[in-house]
């Protein structure tokens, strides 16, 4: 089959690959109808995660058709039609039960790389790195879901191919940090970023009945995509002290809850800016935290700081002592999806979560590098590129 | 010249020599960092109980009541095991330590046989990841370290 291969820092292309087969009794094979970049890709393509090998098959925010059942699954057939949560996860260990999919005991089977960086294992994700278990990612024909029955979900007939597709990670990721950061009616939400995963975070916060929602980036195309499509208030930060605007709009409180959906390479101005570039560039820090850093500097006394942007290491110059003095309530995750995506398609049904605007750009599989050095670059006002395989 | 292109010149000199030291660093194993024991000697390091916690019931995990599970049952009479209700509903803690004092690879064993005896009791079955799709590998060696890094995954990390 065809497969979009990372090929070392900044090289991503297409080849041909073994089909993928069922390993365990509980795996499907899918034939993927749609699968799309995602911000963290950005991070294993550019190797600020080193732990991929030339050759292997990235992605993990996808959809397709069943095409092969192992024998242990019970819920899932061929020909259901499915959106798929990126992380892994059993669906039988404590911290399933608990619903932290993606902290998933059985999910990885490489624990040892990531217990001896962060002292304990998550869970197993598509196509992002042996890290994180090694698994084909989904830019590819088809794909091995492990846990079918735990990670995949029937989409509902009137929930199109296109809107199904953010389902997989995107929306589900966002509207973890918005309910896991505890937001309740009334409340003022800043969200920092508006990707994909941002816009959908600022979306969850008002079906969750936040009062205001604001979304902060510097790029005129994505700000515009949040007023037209999520409806929430932008601030542009290239031209705007967030800050201060901040506190202008929340009479001098600050956001009740700060959502960060930037990652480990996040763009600030000024002199942090430099800084964190250096510093990485230099491989002396592996993250740029400098959207973190404002997220708890401008969160109100009490408030809730969540981190969905994903890092890699220690960060440099963290502000722990404003979030300790203030009483953050201080979280981070990857996305446990599997406890959102039913919620999500119904709202999906219900026209409430469209996302089609995010795929800006929609081209087949074999155009993939073009695809990524779009979503890179950001040229042509690129939020998603999504392949056809 | 924009700010990037400065920041990537300055990195391409200075962090020419600095990042192949790094890397070199980073292939250097810190004594006890990403293991069970940070500062033990290592004789008493080796002899820590490793252990898991399986969500399910003690009786199911006891060795007394159903035998153990095989991937420890293969370990026979050089290992002993322990079983201990979890507190809070969270199942039943299972360890296992050598009789006498063992090797780095007779340690990674019992890790991977802990691990594999958790996925039987909980899931069934243990997920497997290979044979994977993958396209060209080149010969290079960071590929061959990383390769070698996740081969010795299951048996590494800090039980």
């Amino acid at each position: 089959m065809r497969a979009v291969t990372w090929q070392g820092v900044n090289e991503v292309g297409v080849e041909t690959v073994p089909d993928p087969t069922i390993l365990n009794d509980r795996d499907v094979v899918l034939k993927v109808t749609r699968t799309t970049t995602c911000g963290s890709d950005l991070h294993l393509i550019g190797g600020y995660i080193p732990a991929m090998r030339t050759g292997d098959v990235i992605g993990h925010e996808f959809m397709g058709e069943v095409v092969e059942v192992g024998p242990g699954v019970r819920d899932r057939r061929v020909g259901d039609r499915v959106v798929v949560n990126s992380f892994i996860a059993c669906g039988t260990c404590w911290y399933c039960r608990q619903e932290l999919y993606s902290l998933c005991d059985n999910g990885n089977p490489n624990p040892g790389i990531t217990e001896g960086l962060w002292g304990q294992s998550p869970g197993g994700c598509f196509g992002y790195s042996h890290a994180v278990g090694g698994f084909a990612g989904s830019h590819a024909e088809y794909v091995r879901v492990p846990y079918a029955d735990v990670g995949t979900f029937v989409v509902p007939e009137e929930v199109s191919d296109d809107r199904a597709l953010f389902a997989s990670d995107a929306v589900s990721t966002g509207w973890m940090g918005a309910d896991l950061a505890g937001t309740k009616p009334g409340d003022t939400v800043a969200v920092w970023g508006a990707g994909g995963v941002g816009q959908m975070a600022a979306r969850a916060a008002m079906l969750l009945g936040a009062e205001q929602v604001v979304v902060i980036d510097r790029l005129p195309e994505r700000l515009e995509q949040v007023r037209r499509h999520v409806g929430a208030e932008v601030v542009d930060y290239s031209t705007t002290d967030v800050m201060a605007e901040l506190r202008e709009r929340t009479g001098g409180r600050g956001p009740d809850v700060c959502i960060e959906a930037v990652g480990m390479e996040a763009h600030s101005t000024g002199v942090q800016g430099v800084y964190d570039q250096v510093k990485q560039q230099l491989r002396l820090q592996t993250d740029r935290p400098s959207a973190v850093r404002e997220a708890i500097m401008a969160c109100r006394k009490g408030g809730s700081v969540f981190v969905l942007g994903v890092f890699a290491g220690p960060v440099d110059k963290f502000p722990l002592g404003a979030a300790m003095n203030k009483g953050l309530t201080l979280r981070g995750a990857q996305v446990h999806g599997q406890r959102y995506t039913p919620r999500i398609l119904e709202h999906m049904a219900r026209g409430e979560l469209t996302t089609e605007h995010l795929a800006t750009h929609v081209m087949p599989l074999e155009d993939a590098a073009r695809g990524y050095e779009l979503f890179k670059s950001k040229e042509d006002g690129c939020v998603r590129a999504v392949f056809l395989p | 010249m924009d700010l990037t292109q400065v920041i990537g010149r300055a990195s391409g000199l200075a962090g020419g020599a600095g990042a192949a030291l790094l890397q070199r660093l980073q292939h250097v194993r810190l004594p006890g960092a990403g293991q069970a024991s940070a500062t033990d000697d290592p004789e008493r390091a080796a002899r820590r109980w490793r252990a898991v916690t399986v969500l399910r019931d003690p009786a199911d995990v006891d060795p007394a009541a159903g035998g153990l599970p095989a991937p420890l049952a293969a370990l026979g009479d050089r290992i002993e095991v322990r079983v201990t209700p979890a507190p809070g509903d969270r199942g039943t803690e299972l360890a296992a330590r050598y009789r006498h004092t063992p090797g780095p690879d007779e340690i990674g064993d019992l890790r991977a046989a802990l691990r594999e005896a958790k996925a039987l009791l909980e899931v069934g079955e243990v997920l497997r990841v290979d044979p994977q799709p993958h396209g060209r590998r080149a010969a290079t060696p960071q590929g061959a370290a990383l390769e070698g890094a996740a081969q010795a995954a299951p048996r590494e990390g800090v039980l």
